[in-house]
């Protein structure tokens, strides 16, 4: 994928604040019965898929770029971006993190959740692709349109569409039916003659390479399997090397080139070599310290191998003085995973990928290291705030 | 120190840890902790074979200890946290000097978790031990300096920022710097230098964080030894990188003219994490010049070629590998604990440390009650063998050192030697029995 220079941008879109929200409530959204071949129908199930959805979008950093962090109740939330200023940049292309509440003229709520669905799984536009189900992948074929019209690279579907199938339904319902619909017209992205369609032929293998790749080790205990399943869904390579690609040369090995460095207001992010190699990577660092950094943030170099128990500084093993991840690492969403996803994370960093020897120069930063950027006021409390906020709408 | 002992090889001191006003930087009264009265405090100059008694007397509102920095001596005397002397108590430190010991060491306070404030408030000393077959030769000048930087307040009081404070933040993450480079007490002290003459500098890095890349401006110098002792063969250099708490000892020739001016300076060092790397570390800082008398130049002696044997310790022999990691206070991903023994070892074995610096800034490493030979750094092969009790591991970098525990059983601690890690637990513990 051509990748890069979006996640650059990406890093400068993290330090903007989060301005109140100047939309104004839109029309109502659009009343199409739920979509998908397998939508589910109403009651409680659909609150259940709703609420998964929202999980998921919760611990998946959608709001890092469509707006509002992890945070439901944040302003603004995954209403999109509200500035020229906030595009980013794809090689010579700007693109625009779109409005994804049900708002009819501005957001998603002219499209099925079906629609929604083919744009995780496949990354069709659902604004020029038919709102049919598909079946294969070549164009032409399968429902699969001729010429496909793809979501820039900066939007992370080569990953995301690992995910199964439920799972990418609840993130449609949730985006359709559990969201107030918000009127904030997004610039439209700027987008190659081709509509992105080479930069989706390196999107990487669907479904996922068989186990193990030549950058993975043997093990493959049900911890560490499900560790796999989460850093492709997660696209962790989508920053430290190879993608949603496990048979890619330096998978996970970190940036190897100033391309792949992000700007964060004055100082340079560069993704870490996160293979278990001794000198270069995370071999040093214990599963628990690598949950620590996942769960609070919390660099493994600086902070002891102990249990956590606290978010206070200075009390239940929290440092008194925390030293971060250097944005845009997407902790803030990622902590919210459950325990046991963060483990099997660790677990298969540690024990389910061979050692790359790279070695990544140290990232930039502010003395504090980014302790004043990370206050549960900016990022939102674990767990999120209970379902609806103001953002969201009770189901009818 | 002022030996009372009127018995043969016996060295017997006082020394006594108090409260005082100095005036560290002119016109002003700095409220200091002093050993003897002086900052530095008194050197103690001792032989080979000597046996040294000191009695110590803390005179404190604290709790201090006397760690003799370096010395081969026995568990009890080491003045390590497990030894405090509470305030007013005495305690007396006892042992005997082994042969092959002769250089250049100091001594410091090593209460836990308040070393970095002790040493701030002016308590660091000098230790010379002398060989009686010392090769170099008796008529070149030896000169002591003590490196120890400090800050002061406007008012003269020494500045300890307050907790929380981002002064005490880049204290703490960085080490204590100061931007006061005193050499023996003094700010920009000279020393005269004949044309033609040899003088052999003994110099202690006692500061609490700060490395040194020393340099006399169009000179170069001849360095035969460090923390343990002469080399066996002197190497020239034109500067030399000396971290907190090591020492080393060099040569260096009256090559100017009569009447010249040099400098001896502090070239840059970035040991630093990007985050807290001070915005000045790029200065070149003046030390100490060096000024040549107007005397006609005099024939310079013969510098020896061979200084000593050193007999390499046998890796064969080694019947342990330890991985020691690192990371920014902490050292295998532990605080330490006084009541956790992390390696324990018998007497007399062999055993090489690896050890790991996983982060973006130096850490000098120290390990007390032995000496011990760096095999290699970044698996490059040191290229001769020397006597250390501190090996500066570099960011990012690593150390292969080889030890063997002679003599003295007991809880020996390993830590980084910025005194602010080393008090914020980046320290282990191995014991020897």
């Amino acid at each position: 994928m051509n990748g890069l220079a979006s996640r650059c941008s990406m890093a400068s879109m993290f330090l903007i604040s989060v301005t109140a929200c100047t939309s104004q409530p839109g029309s109502p959204s659009s009343s199409a019965s739920p979509a998908g071949s397998q939508g589910m129908l109403a009651g409680q199930s659909k609150m259940d898929q709703v609420l998964r959805g929202r999980a998921i979008i919760v611990s998946n950093a959608c709001g890092d770029c469509h707006r509002g962090g992890s945070n439901p109740a944040a302003p603004g939330w995954l209403a999109g971006v509200t500035s020229r200023a906030d595009s980013f940049p794809v090689g010579p292309f700007n693109t625009f993190p779109r409005n994804l509440t049900p708002d009819s003229a501005t957001g998603t709520g002219k499209y099925t959740e079906r629609q929604i669905f083919n744009a995780l799984r496949y990354g069709l536009r659902p604004s020029v692709t038919p709102d049919v189900d598909i079946t294969g992948t070549t164009p032409g074929q399968g429902n699969f349109p001729a010429t496909p019209h793809y979501l820039p690279p900066s939007m992370p579907w080569a990953a995301w569409r690992h995910m199964p199938d439920e799972d990418l339904r609840a993130i449609a319902a949730y985006l359709k039916n559990g969201l107030k619909p918000v009127s904030n017209k997004v610039i439209d992205s700027q987008e190659p003659p081709d509509h992105w369609a080479a930069a989706a032929k390196e999107a990487g293998p669907y479904p996922t390479p068989a186990h193990p790749t030549a950058s993975e080790t043997a093990v493959n205990t049900a911890q560490v399997m499900r560790g796999r399943e989460l850093v492709i869904r997660k696209d962790c390579g989508g920053c430290h090397g190879g993608g949603p690609n496990p048979s890619m040369p330096n998978y996970l090995g970190g940036m190897t080139d100033p391309t792949g460095e992000f700007q964060i207001g004055p100082f340079k992010t560069r993704p870490r070599n996160i293979t278990p190699d001794n000198t270069t990577g995370i071999g040093r660092f214990t599963e628990r310290q690598i949950f620590n950094s996942l769960r609070y943030g919390l660099r493994p170099g600086e902070t002891p191998d102990v249990e956590i128990t606290s978010i206070v500084p200075g009390q239940g093993n929290f440092p008194e003085r925390p030293k971060f991840l250097a944005p845009p690492m997407p902790w803030p969403s990622w902590r919210h995973m459950p325990d046991e996803d963060l483990r099997a994370i660790a677990a298969y960093l540690k024990q389910g990928v061979k050692p790359v020897s790279n070695k990544v120069a140290d990232s930039e930063g502010p003395p504090d290291f980014w302790a004043s950027e990370y206050t549960v006021e900016k990022i939102g409390p674990r767990p999120a705030v209970p379902f609806p906020t103001a953002n969201e709408r009770a189901l009818r | 120190m002022i030996n009372r002992s009127k018995a043969p090889r016996t060295v017997d001191v006082s020394l006594v840890a108090d409260d005082a006003q100095l005036a560290l930087k002119p016109g002003t009264a700095t409220a200091v902790f002093a050993y003897n009265g002086t900052i530095p405090g008194p050197t103690l100059e001792v032989r080979e074979g000597d046996r040294v008694i000191v009695h110590f007397e803390n005179r404190l509102s604290v709790a201090t200890t006397v760690h003799w920095h370096g010395l081969h001596i026995p568990f009890d005397s080491d003045g390590s946290p497990f030894h405090p002397v509470e305030p007013g108590e005495k305690r007396v430190y006892s042992f005997t000097l082994k042969p092959g010991s002769a250089g250049t060491y100091w001594y410091h306070p090593h209460p836990n978790h308040s070393t970095g404030y002790q040493v701030a408030k002016g308590l660091y000393g000098a230790i010379i031990v002398r060989a009686s077959d010392d090769p170099i030769p008796a008529s070149v000048t030896e000169k002591l300096l003590v490196l120890a930087d400090n800050r002061l307040n406007a008012d003269g009081s020494i500045n300890l920022p307050e907790k929380h404070s981002q002064l005490h933040q880049f204290d703490e993450e960085n080490g204590r710097e100061g931007d006061m480079l005193f050499v023996n007490g003094q700010l920009n002290p000279a020393i005269s230098i004949r044309s033609g003459e040899i003088q052999r500098w003994r110099i202690i890095n006692a500061s609490a964080s700060r490395v040194y890349r020393l340099a006399i401006k169009g000179q170069k110098m001849i360095h035969v030894g460090n923390d343990g002792g002469l080399f066996e063969r002197p190497v020239e250099v034109d500067e030399l990188t000396i971290a907190n708490g090591e020492r080393i000892e060099v040569l260096v020739k009256g090559t100017g003219k009569p009447g010249d001016r040099t400098v001896l300076q502090s070239l840059p060092y970035d040991r630093y994490i990007n985050q807290t790397r001070p915005k000045d570390w790029e200065v070149t800082r003046d030390l100490v010049a060096l000024t040549y008398t107007t005397a006609k130049p005099m024939s310079m002696v013969a510098v020896p070629a061979s200084l000593r044997r050193i007999p390499a310790l046998d890796s064969t022999k080694a019947t342990a590998t330890r991985v020691v990691v690192l990371s920014q206070g902490m050292i295998n991903g532990k605080k330490m604990d006084m009541n956790r023994v992390d390696f324990s070892a018998p007497l007399g074995a062999t055993e090489i440390w690896d050890i790991e610096n996983i982060v973006g800034m130096d850490h000098p490493f120290h390990l007390h009650g032995f000496q011990f030979q760096v095999l290699s750094r970044n698996g490059v092969p040191e290229p001769f063998p020397s006597w250390k009790d501190m090996v500066n591991v570099p960011k990012h970098q690593t150390a292969r050192i080889i030890v063997r525990y002679d003599d003295f059983p007991g809880k020996w601690m390993f830590h980084c030697h910025i005194l602010d890690h080393e008090d914020h637990g980046m320290m282990g513990i191995l014991e020897v029995k």
